[in-house]
């Protein structure tokens, strides 16, 4: 597909680097040198100097042609006026980041008057990922599927945990009737495994876990790290992204702290969420935070704007003993080093907006074969968890799993068939209409049949 | 510096080498000739090629592997592709076919041998043929065959495109590699009929075609183009020197409809202004060589298509014109063709832009406040831009004079020795005297040999990659 980029910033390098490695042709358009050079020698896209907003840059990057437009600028209306150009210009799919509450809001009533296919707000979609965090404390991060009724998470398997030491196949039944199934594991030294029956976790594994939202909550239970519902959470910085939080996380009835160092945001946030605690000063500074006490809230998110000190402060809480750590970041380089120190939950809006935005465009890519519905990287980018639905165009149907011959790396996690969420055996079958999770370890899987190992017995059985 | 990833890229190029020279191993088994020195050579280069290919490694690619393995590339390009010359005993020794095939394959031209005509035609079409691959790029080439190198081939092509300022042309570099394959493969098989229908045989036109197309000029005649005495031939021959120095991008944007844009190129502009003075100058130097005027603009177009193109064939001996000629001849030798295009030397567009940055010089003395920038095609140029520009420049001509003093070890005239230093690295061919267009390179030392050998290579890939090459920094693992 042909896609432009128009603004390479943060988002918009992540990307055109993940659009180009799935072999689309990307234009990227910006008006800084400086950012230019930096995409056109690490990335195998085409460059454009100029204002994306204009019909001249946007006619040179051959917008009237394009599949997908992307304004991904920092300025909320730039992006605007570049969607309404290159809709009338002729481009088919135009998306948008909007991150201005006001304009967010009257969105929906805008889209057919100016183009906007859709809109991502990265706040807000952040926001949204840290209050989903916050309600599953014991997972590192969370994604969902099938509108929420499966969910994928992540933990760390520790000392003595009954887990550790022996292999999967020799839990107790109590385990093995739960709806839930180990999917992934990612070894301390960065190795990454899709684990059969016979697989032996070790304290320090990583495990990914896909299943229904209640066999999860069970399987903690049984692991004794159960912990009850958070009522208090703390936040350093009050940007977007805690305003988006707070709004969330009051909805749920819970108490929220925010510490901000201007004084003018305070008033006007103290103004928008009259039911928060707004607190004016310093949030790095650990005298603050012990008199604010801190330490006997939940949660404690860390959202200012420096990344080393989102960092450092969440560490200072975690050693506090605060149950529910988050921090932000959007330099990838530090997540390995914060994983190391034993921080778990990173986040990075940077990257929940282009994956937001990847999803769509490789939904659109594939509608003539089956559905892809969902798409999340996992362990640390090494995997992917998918989801399709199944269609006429799906080979194989009916077919036992144990008689299908698959691709290495690939394992078919859960079905859904008529809404009944199933963890398969050998003897389930794939059939129209199902949805279907899997999780891969190649990428580049963009349709429900690329799972299956060529061959021409498939062949035939699929004609 | 990621040597087995380096490596493994070598590997790749190396296959490539020897798959192509699968089509003159056909060409000496139509002709019924001895096919040892090819059948000798492909396993050899396949095997070693096809081994380093399997090298595990890594994908960290940075600017440093990049210009590393072009040179590293070039290098053993020139020494395989050599071995055919060496097993079919037509050479005296090792280096001299070493100097053939460099001058091959950087499209220089520069042949060491007094008499082409006995050499068997599969050998003199290797000869032609590894200037058609050098002149687009054999790196270019091997990312169209193979776009699995990744997404840092940006930096090979960059290593080896030949100006200023690399563009893509379309988003992938394995697509924009695919079409500026096209418009060559279409351009030399329009020239390859043009030729034919002009008198020549099929084999000479198909060779002849491969040596301007790569703007390099070895011949399959002692006397150049000068043996076919036919005008429309030499004619044909000079329109298309000047359309393959062009650059190629000027084509993609032809088909695409562009025209305005094309036309105002500044580079394309000045070079055409070249050309044109050029020719109408050396026309009123040389009027009274031949016996018409008509003659002597078709000499003087001929040579100046010849020399400024870099491609190096020549229609007359052009050593005996008067030395305004001879000298404004040799001035072109470091003008050069447009970048993008097959030709070599300094570049159009350098040049302008050089003459561009001292004008803003003398402007900046006179109003020492002013901000001015230098632009191009009304775009602004980048100073790190021009940095490299001015260091390239500076280079070039360093090299140029160094290598002057080490060729000069052979005692010929000044006049010899400078010439053949810069023909051999503007990638043209023939130089004045003893080099001139009758002349040839035997005369020369093995070691003047070598140091013109590494100029060819060092003008073809543009000095930078071969310096990265000898700076010991580059070798170091961290």
């Amino acid at each position: 597909m042909k896609i432009i980029i128009v603004g390479d910033g943060k988002v918009g390098f992540t990307l055109a680097e993940h659009l180009s490695q799935e072999e689309h042709n990307v234009t990227v358009i910006d008006t800084n040198d400086d950012a230019l050079r930096r995409a056109s020698e690490s990335l195998d896209v085409m460059c454009v100097k100029g204002n994306g907003a204009s019909i001249s840059a946007l006619k040179e990057s051959g917008a009237g042609s394009a599949d997908v437009l992307i304004a991904a600028t920092s300025l909320d209306e730039v992006n605007m006026v570049c969607c309404l150009t290159a809709k009338r210009l002729g481009a088919k799919f135009t998306i948008a980041r909007v991150r201005n509450v006001e304009y967010a809001m009257e969105l929906s009533s805008m889209k057919q008057e100016l183009g906007i296919d859709m809109a991502i707000n990265p706040e807000n979609a952040t926001a949204v990922e840290i209050s989903r965090l916050l309600r599953f404390p014991n997972a590192a991060n969370i994604e969902t599927f099938c509108r929420g009724r499966v969910e994928l998470i992540s933990f760390r398997v520790r000392e003595g945990d009954f887990l550790a030491g022996q292999p999967l196949s020799a839990q107790t039944g109590k385990i093995r009737e739960l709806a839930m199934l180990v999917c992934a594991v990612e070894r301390e030294d960065g190795k990454v495994i899709i684990p059969d029956g016979s697989f032996v976790p070790h304290a320090g594994d990583r495990l990914y876990l896909v299943g229904q939202p209640s066999g999860l909550t069970a399987f903690f239970h049984l692991l004794g790290r159960h912990t009850p519902k958070l009522h208090s959470a703390f936040i350093i910085g009050g940007g977007r992204v805690a305003h988006y939080l707070t709004a969330i996380l009051l909805k749920l009835g819970m108490r929220v702290k925010i510490v901000e160092r201007k004084p003018e945001r305070c008033r006007l946030l103290s103004d928008m969420l009259p039911h928060a605690l707004i607190i004016q000063g310093d949030g790095t500074d650990q005298e603050l935070l012990e008199e604010e006490n801190a330490s006997a809230s939940d949660a404690f998110i860390a959202l200012t704007d420096r990344d080393e000190d989102n960092i450092i402060i969440s560490l200072y809480a975690m050693q506090q003993g605060v149950k529910k750590v988050v921090a932000k970041s959007n330099r990838q380089n530090y997540t390995g080093i914060a994983h190391a120190a034993g921080l778990d939950s990173v986040i990075s809006p940077k990257l929940i907006t282009a994956s937001q935005i990847l999803q769509v465009v490789r939904g659109m890519q594939n509608s003539k074969g089956s559905v892809m519905n969902a798409l999340y990287k996992i362990c640390d980018g090494h995997a992917e968890a998918l989801e399709f639905i199944a269609n006429e165009t799906t080979h194989n149907q009916g077919i036992p799993l144990k008689d299908l011959r698959l691709k290495k790396g690939i394992l078919i996690a859960v079905l859904v068939h008529k809404g009944q969420i199933i963890i398969p055996d050998g003897s389930s079958s794939i059939t129209a209409g199902d949805t279907v999770i899997l999780i891969s370890r190649n990428h580049g899987i963009l349709d429900l049949n690329d799972i299956y190992e060529d061959s021409l017995l498939d062949l035939g059985a699929a004609q | 510096m990621n040597f087995r990833l380096v490596f493994k890229v070598t590997g790749k190029a190396l296959m490539v080498e020897a798959v192509s020279m699968l089509i003159p191993l056909l060409v000496s088994l139509i002709y019924q000739e001895d096919p040892t020195p090819f059948l000798f050579t492909i396993p050899l280069v396949m095997i070693i090629g096809f081994l380093l290919s399997l090298l595990p490694s890594n994908d960290h690619f940075f600017p440093r592997e990049g210009f590393f393995s072009v040179a590293l590339i070039w290098l053993l390009m020139g020494a395989f592709g050599a071995l055919p010359f060496y097993f079919s005993g037509f050479f005296p020794t090792y280096i001299d076919c070493f100097f053939e095939a460099v001058s091959g394959f950087t499209t220089t031209g520069a042949s060491i041998l007094t008499a082409v005509e006995p050499l068997p035609r599969g050998i003199l079409f290797w000869r032609s043929f590894i200037h058609w691959l050098g002149g687009m790029g054999v790196l270019i080439l091997t990312i169209a065959l193979l776009p699995s190198l990744g997404a840092r081939t940006l930096h090979l092509m960059k290593a080896e495109s030949p100006g200023p300022v690399v563009s893509k042309l379309v988003p992938k570099s394995s697509q924009s590699s695919k079409i500026l394959y096209g418009i060559y493969c279409g351009l030399t098989a329009i020239e390859v009929i043009a030729l034919r229908i002009a008198g020549m045989p099929w084999y000479d036109s198909i060779v002849h075609s491969f040596a301007t197309a790569g703007t390099g000029g070895f011949s399959t005649r002692n006397i150049s183009v000068a043996a076919y005495g036919s005008p429309a031939i030499e004619i044909i021959i000079t329109i298309f020197m000047l359309l393959f120095s062009v650059n190629f991008s000027l084509y993609f944007l032809l088909l695409c409809g562009k025209v305005k844009q094309v036309l105002q190129s500044d580079e394309l502009r000045f070079f055409l202004i070249v050309v044109f003075a050029s020719i109408v100058l050396i026309s009123i130097n040389i009027w009274d060589f031949y016996p018409t005027g008509g003659e002597s603009i078709r000499h003087a177009a001929f040579q100046v298509g010849s020399i400024i193109s870099t491609t190096g064939f020549a229609s007359t001996d052009f050593n005996l014109w008067p030395e305004f000629s001879r000298v404004l001849l040799v001035l072109l030798m470091f003008i050069g063709a447009c970048a993008g295009s097959t030709g070599g030397a300094i570049k159009c567009s350098r040049v302008l832009l050089l003459g561009r940055c001292i004008k803003r010089e003398i402007r900046q003395v006179i109003h020492p406040r002013a901000v001015n920038v230098v632009k191009l095609d009304g775009r602004v140029v980048e100073e790190s831009a021009l940095r490299s520009v001015h260091i390239f420049f500076s280079a070039y001509i360093l090299i140029t004079l160094g290598a002057t003093l080490l060729v000069s070890i052979d005692n010929y005239s000044f006049g010899t020795t400078f010439t053949a230093v810069v023909s051999c690295i503007g990638n043209i061919g023939p130089g004045l005297e003893l080099v001139g267009p009758m002349g040839n390179y035997a005369l020369f030392s093995g070691f003047s040999k070598l140091v013109l050998s590494l100029c060819m290579i060092v003008g073809r890939l543009e000095v930078l990659p071969i310096l990265v090459l000898f700076s010991g920094n580059a070798w170091k693992r961290s």
